[in-house]
């Protein structure tokens, strides 16, 4: 007896291997692999870091910030139990990975940087290169700094999660506060201590 | 089908702060077998909280688990979510003033709400108490102001570099403050360590330096005085047949749902907070009961109790570090108490360091985006000045319509309807409403002017803030739920305790106040123990 054959679409063969794969592993996946996209060419990031974050920072604070910003990204989990809010009963979880956005994002940044300027977007100036994010972030809504996972855009994320630390404050008061952080309870008495030099970190 | 029977000397419903009270003063003065049922889960283990912190503060993460039941989402204002082995109390602030004297003679001194059974003075022995069991580090302030018969168990937490700022700021507004209670060590106690400053303290303390019943609960346990069963939740209180006694408790263990629990004691004690206490009476209506148990007044779930906040920001020509510790505060109870006979227009007051119209943002004052430098220098340069959060809670005096019912629409797994909350001002609160958020505000204003500063911008949060009651105290059963000790006027072996025992919810934070009430129920339930054993 000949054996029927099964002709599929690509569509219709498509819609059964997502049935068949869980939602989450396929979300897993694309966050793993957004991760591995970030870590494995960190240069467009890097050059995106350089002319967003303060200077004040130095080339090395800068790495650091960037390398902070990495981890978080890498430690994110999407539908996890956000903190409870008082006075009402409802839950709230956290969304989708955003690393595959800012990811896609950060091509973005690189493909409209070859295309105006026939260079990468790590190659081009950072005057060039802050034309192009201004670009990107036109029309975005820039009247309060965002959530780090809200963020609508890699670069805001990045301010955001910068501007978030306890490094930032320190860096903006000029001082020791170490927001969030342990220390004793008469050192917390005094005015806190001025920031150390760069040199001295 | 099995049924699991569970017997103990006293059960307690709840495993919160005040059921804490209650087991640790009786282990400690009984030998009664004292059994705990909690319907969340255990709670997450202090090593874990380090870690567990990190999460809340990088993603904003639960910091404490899955501390929910599935299903529990609620018409009206919950205060929390959560339910595990100590309570709300795991995320609580640590914040333990007491309520003042005129708050239980309301009636009696200024003509308005109702009057408490006991006094300020019956409740102070255990208000020390209290304050010993959690390690409560305090400063006293002008006895006036501030009475109390012993000194606090603990030195103060110093004030930080910004506090003592804005102590100077009030002190020129003319109000005398000072380091706001605290069940947060100053120093080691009770086997913890002293607070470093984390300033997470709600929603958790990752070193243990503030209270939180795990700690009685973990040394209760370890001792061996007690037995503590989580994820089962107590369903109804059955009455013994023909009598007024409760009989025993049918529960439902979460993880084998179809074997029923029965847990059997000579007293049962309901410390399950104002929400939980009053439905699981409710859902006890029975033969004999049939508007659910304790309940022949017709008043479990009435007369939720609360207070309201006015809040506001002030700009001030001081530098000010933000983040050397937001949580902790300056307190004053000057505008707390008043004379008999004014006008019930009285308020707390808490002054906080703050961040407010000092972050970092992304635009500057024509709209325009800033990027690089332009970011630092712009916060940099607003950050000259400081900001000073003010508060003040206020008395809302509560009506019978501010109440819990059984919500015939929403159910959860195991059949029982779940609450509905909804508060409601007694008619001379809503009248006093007005005058009173309008004195705040120009006390703000006051304050700012006194400092050459500006009043940025005030609120006033509608959410009634500690709520208490459901189960209201009283001399007359038909006007209360339970007597002053917290037994229920219509069960002699039935006490409930805390928070739904409250007449009112006064002007400032409560939790110290149903710790208080807990123990000093506890000493009657001990006594009760002692003469049936």
């Amino acid at each position: 007896m000949p054996v029927p054959t099964l002709t599929l679409s690509r569509r219709t063969f498509l819609a059964s291997l997502a049935a068949a794969v869980p939602l989450t592993l396929i979300v897993r996946r694309a966050h793993a692999a957004a991760r591995a996209h970030l870590e494995s060419d960190p240069a467009t990031f890097d050059a995106l870091a350089d002319v967003v974050l303060p200077s004040a920072l130095g080339k090395a604070g800068i790495r650091r910030a960037a390398a902070a910003f990495r981890e978080w990204g890498a430690g994110y989990r999407a539908s996890a139990e956000l903190n409870h809010g008082y006075g009402t009963s409802r839950l709230r979880s956290s969304g989708p990975t955003p690393l595959t956005r800012w990811t896609q994002q950060l091509d973005a940044l690189d493909a409209a940087a070859r295309a105006a300027h026939r260079k990468p977007f790590r190659e081009l100036s950072p005057a060039d290169r802050v034309a192009l994010v201004r670009e990107a972030l036109a029309g975005q809504r820039l009247d309060r700094m965002p959530a780090v996972g809200d963020a609508t855009h890699v670069a805001l994320a990045l301010l955001s999660h910068f501007y978030d630390s306890s490094a930032a404050t320190d860096l903006c008061y000029q001082a020791q506060i170490g927001r969030s952080t342990c220390r004793r309870l008469a050192d917390s008495s005094r005015k806190p201590l001025p920031s150390l030099k760069l040199s001295e970190r | 089908m099995t049924r699991a029977v569970i017997e103990s000397d006293v059960c307690i419903v709840g495993s919160g702060i005040s059921a804490a009270m209650v087991a640790d003063r009786i282990a400690r003065t009984t030998s009664a077998k004292i059994l705990v049922v909690e319907a969340g889960d255990d709670t997450v283990p202090l090593p874990r909280r380090a870690a567990s912190r990190e999460r809340f503060l990088r993603y904003g993460e639960n910091p404490w688990g899955r501390d929910h039941l599935d299903g529990y989402e609620i018409e009206g204002p919950l205060q929390s979510r959560s339910m595990q082995v100590g309570g709300l109390a795991m995320h609580w602030g640590g914040v333990t003033p007491r309520f003042s004297p005129e708050d239980f003679k309301q009636r009696t001194l200024f003509g308005v709400g109702t009057d408490w059974p006991i006094s300020y003075d019956d409740l102070d022995p255990f208000y020390q108490e209290a304050e010993v069991v959690l390690g409560v580090a305090g400063e006293q302030g002008p006895s006036a102001m501030d009475p109390r018969s012993k000194r606090f168990p603990m030195p103060p937490l110093p004030l930080t570099y910004n506090l003592e700022l804005l102590k100077v700021w009030a002190a020129k507004a003319g109000i005398t403050m000072w380091s706001q209670p605290s069940s947060k060590n100053s120093v080691a106690y009770g086997g913890r360590p002293p607070c470093c400053r984390n300033d997470t303290c709600s929603p958790i303390c990752p070193i243990g330096a503030k209270y939180s019943p795990d700690f009685t609960w973990n040394a209760l346990r370890s001792a061996n005085r007690i037995r503590l069963v989580p994820r089962t939740l107590v369903r109804k209180l059955v009455l013994e047949s023909g009598r007024k006694n409760i009989s025993h408790a049918v529960a439902v263990n979460r993880d084998r749902p179809n074997e029923p629990v029965e847990l059997h004691a000579k007293l049962f004690v309901v410390a399950a907070g104002y929400t939980w206490s009053s439905h699981l009476l409710l859902l006890s209506a029975q033969n004999g009961a049939p508007n659910g148990v304790a309940n022949s007044s017709g008043l479990v779930g009435k007369y939720l109790a609360g207070h309201r906040n006015v809040q506001g920001y002030v700009d001030l020509p001081i530098r000010l570090y933000p983040g050397i510790n937001e949580q902790h505060s300056l307190l004053t109870k000057q505008f707390m108490r008043r004379p008999k006979g004014s006008q019930y227009i009285r308020h707390d007051l808490r002054v906080w360091e703050s961040s407010v119209n000092k972050t970092p943002r992304l635009t500057d004052d024509s709209g325009s985006l800033m990027l690089g430098d332009a970011i630092l220098n712009d916060w940099r340069a607003r950050t000259q000045t400081g900001t000073a959060r003010v508060r003040a809670y206020y008395d809302v005096i509560p009506d019978r319509a501010s109440e819990l019912t059984l919500d015939p629409t929403r159910k959860n797994e195991w059949g029982d309807p779940l609450p509905k909350l909804s508060f409601r001002d007694a008619p001379e609160s809503a009248a006093l409403r007005g005058p009173t958020e309008e004195a705040i505000k120009t006390l703000f204003a006051d304050m700012a002017k006194a400092g050459d500063g500006k009043l940025l911008r005030t609120s006033v949060d509608n959410f009634q803030d500690h709520p208490s009651g459901g189960c209201r105290m009283g001399n007359d059963p038909e006007t209360s739920v339970v007597d002053s000790w917290g037994r229920a006027h219509d069960h002699e072996n039935l006490f409930i305790v805390g928070a739904p025992t409250c007449v009112s919810g006064s002007c400032a934070n409560a939790t110290l106040t149903f710790c208080a009430l807990s123990l000093r129920s506890a000493n009657e339930i001990g006594r009760t123990v002692k003469k049936s054993s």
